[in-house]
């Protein structure tokens, strides 16, 4: 019953750490873009609005308490990118970190993605824990010696030094897109990547930055036309030939990167058709996907609307095999929503590291987790108030009826400012990291 | 819209509900029978015209909207003009007006077009037009003429012929409002997605190397731009 991504009925999470500025008034640079585990769960990354990249490193375990795993902390910290100006059209670009992707390691270096809205950038980060010393022609701070003064020879030789973590951008994917970049996701040939904004995706190879390809273009000739917009896209964790991606009405494709070279035509739709008993104006909004994931098996996907999680079965395209409401109350509240532009927001998802397990945040700082197997659910909150060290989070509930039952909140006193767009969970361990606006909260299976 | 560090919670939901809820309990005096709202088709309907009405205004406001300097999400503003042409079908398959025209002739109706000009006297002042605060305020007994101008300004958004010979090439960006701010017309000018890469290249299907002279000549642009701008 119990392991790593267990189930929901036997999992207990606790509150870890947590990262950022504890006062309420949040500089807007804070705000926490996008997270994101590297494929051995050591690191962790997150982009800001300020265009700043963050990277956690796990401790590794100590041997005297072993029922905790290692924390988090500081790694590196650089600015990826910078406000730029647009003078064609007089706007700013905005350095926001949409997106971090890491790839796989190699080396000793790590090597991460990160986009804004319209360049990509790949960085290595590297350690360096050794200087040379001694050399014949400098002195120790730098200054070059006269050569005049040099009466003896001797070889340099490497003594540690405070461990140094530098990141160096190694290439810019710039002036590909016209449209603001959603997505980029790593191909399984570990050569290739994909960029993808509101009308188009690109195909690139990570070591050329001249060129890309054009795989998707949904614009239509006449702008006027234009009724459907790109919301994500994400490669196949297995197949290098496949892709996915997901549009504003709820509909997504699948394609065959061996068909042709540009793939308009889709190998598979999948698509759900609408219950006519919840049809009202806010339809096509809310069923708009802000997310898709592939599982880690490869053989289903998860698509995250407004209001409900879908997990699909890639053989099935007719309807989804699972749908969970994230927060269903919400739905007589959509005309509010609507007019405080909360109804815009995107929510991520993700998989824990057997697929038995999604997760996706709401408001309020809450986020909601639902297992597969067991089909239950459970909500969570990030908050101060419950970061004693190691103290369980106890499962929260908004009250729907009338009765408000004790410790319950009504759907009222949400606070739609507090939203937690951005869940990641470490690919092996059930260890999770929870963006609300400015603060990273770490939680973990509780270990007895 | 949020703003910015303001903390806005239950009351904002609160705000838009007292709307839906006021116009309701208007329908509701103006009910003889006094019967449970639920049960009466009439009055669901009327209170679904009602939240058709605000949503209406709202997706207008909305589109109005402009942050000096920074790009409007593409996304938000199709969901926007889809909701906007939803009600408008639902608006004229309603047979709003009584008029039973094709929104294309309502346009081309002389009358009508003074009408909209005249009802809408805050376009170049970028001012919200009373029409609509009128048209939001009142319940769906309001008089014709009013809902009538509504599908016609609506009817703008299918019509381009009209605008043929306007040159635009000048106000081509991905912003919609400054669009409409050159234009002369309220509330929307010609294009509603101006073409923002026309000026790269007509055809959508590139290889890979057509794209690359294309950022070439982007690159060009920029390299001129700040050639011009140190100078």
């Amino acid at each position: 019953m119990a392991g790593p991504g267990g189930g929901s009925s036997d999992v207990q999470w606790c509150f870890s750490q947590v990262k950022g500025a504890i006062d309420d008034d949040v500089a807007e640079a804070d705000i926490i873009s996008t997270v994101e585990f590297n494929h051995t769960g050591e690191l962790l990354a997150t982009g800001d609005k300020g265009g700043r990249v963050v990277i956690f490193q796990q401790e590794p375990e100590s041997k005297n308490q072993p029922q905790c795993r290692g924390e988090y902390n500081v790694y590196s910290t650089f600015q990826s990118h910078e406000p730029e100006f647009d003078y064609l059209k007089s706007l700013e670009i905005e350095e926001k970190i949409n997106k971090i992707r890491w790839l796989p390691q190699k080396n000793a270096a790590q090597f991460l993605l990160s986009t804004n809205d319209k360049t990509i950038k790949l960085w290595k980060i590297s350690e360096r824990d050794k200087r040379p010393e001694g050399y014949n022609l400098k002195e120790e701070d730098g200054r070059y010696r006269d050569p005049n003064t040099v009466t003896a020879l001797r070889v340099p030789i490497f003594r540690p030094m405070d461990l140094m973590v530098e990141a160096s951008p190694r290439r810019v994917f710039a002036n590909a897109h016209t449209y603001h970049i959603n997505s980029i996701a790593v191909n399984s040939d570990y050569e290739t990547y994909l960029s993808a904004d509101d009308l188009r995706i690109n195909l690139w190879h990570l070591e050329i930055t001249d060129r890309s390809f054009n795989i998707v273009d949904i614009k239509p000739a006449n702008m006027e036309e234009l009724t459907e917009v790109i919301t994500a896209a994400e490669f196949h964790p297995n197949q290098c030939n496949t892709f996915v991606y997901s549009s504003s009405k709820g509909t997504i494709r699948m394609c065959d990167m061996r068909a042709s070279a540009l793939c308009d035509k889709h190998a598979k739709m999948f698509e759900e058709p609408e219950d006519p008993n919840n049809r009202s104006f806010f339809s096509e909004i809310i069923s708009s996907i802000s997310d898709v994931k592939f599982s880690h098996s490869g053989r289903y996907m998860m698509t995250r609307d407004y209001l409900s999680v879908k997990i699909w079965d890639l053989n099935m395209e007719t309807r989804p095999v699972e749908t969970y409401q994230v927060h269903e109350y919400l739905r007589s509240k959509l005309c509010s929503l609507y007019e405080n532009d909360c109804i815009f927001d995107k929510f991520e998802c993700c998989w824990n590291g057997n697929d038995s397990v999604v997760m996706t945040g709401s408001y309020n700082n809450f986020f909601r987790m639902f297992d597969r197997g067991y089909r239950q659910d459970v909500t969570l909150e990030a908050s101060r108030e419950n970061s004693k060290p190691r103290s369980v989070l106890k499962p929260r509930k908004v009250s729907t009826g009338g009765k408000r039952k004790k410790d319950e909140i009504s759907v009222d006193s949400l606070d739609f400012n507090k939203k937690i767009l951005h869940t990641a969970w470490h690919p092996l361990d059930n260890i999770i990291a929870v963006a609300t606006t400015n603060n990273l909260y770490i939680f973990q299976e509780k270990l007895n | 819209m949020l703003g910015r560090g303001v903390k806005r919670k239950w009351s904002c939901l609160e705000e838009a509900e007292v709307v839906s809820e006021a116009a309701e309990d208007k329908q509701q005096d103006e009910d003889e029978d006094g019967q449970d709202g639920l049960l009466d088709p009439s009055r669901s309907d009327a209170s679904r015209l009602q939240q058709r009405q605000l949503v209406l205004g709202l997706c207008l406001e909305k589109l109005q909207r402009y942050h000096a300097g920074v790009e409007l999400s593409l996304r938000r503003s199709v969901l926007l003009i889809n909701t906007l042409r939803q009600i408008q079908e639902e608006m004229r398959s309603d047979g709003v007006g009584g008029c039973d025209v094709h929104p294309d002739s309502c346009l081309l109706r002389d009358d009508f077009r003074e009408d909209a000009t005249v009802t809408c006297p805050g376009c170049s002042e970028g001012e919200a037009p009373p029409e609509l605060s009128s048209q939001e305020a009142d319940g769906s007994e309001q008089q014709k003429p009013e809902t009538v101008s509504a599908v016609g300004y609506l009817g703008d958004l299918a019509l381009d012929d009209i605008f043929e010979d306007i040159d635009t090439s000048m106000y081509e960006t991905s912003d919609l409002p400054s669009a409409w701010a050159s234009g002369p017309l309220w509330p929307l000018s010609v294009s509603l997605w101006p073409d923002e890469d026309v000026k790269l290249r007509p055809q959508s299907h590139s290889t890979a190397g057509s794209l690359q002279s294309c950022l070439m000549d982007l690159n060009e642009l920029d390299h001129i731009m700040e050639i011009l701008v140190k100078s």
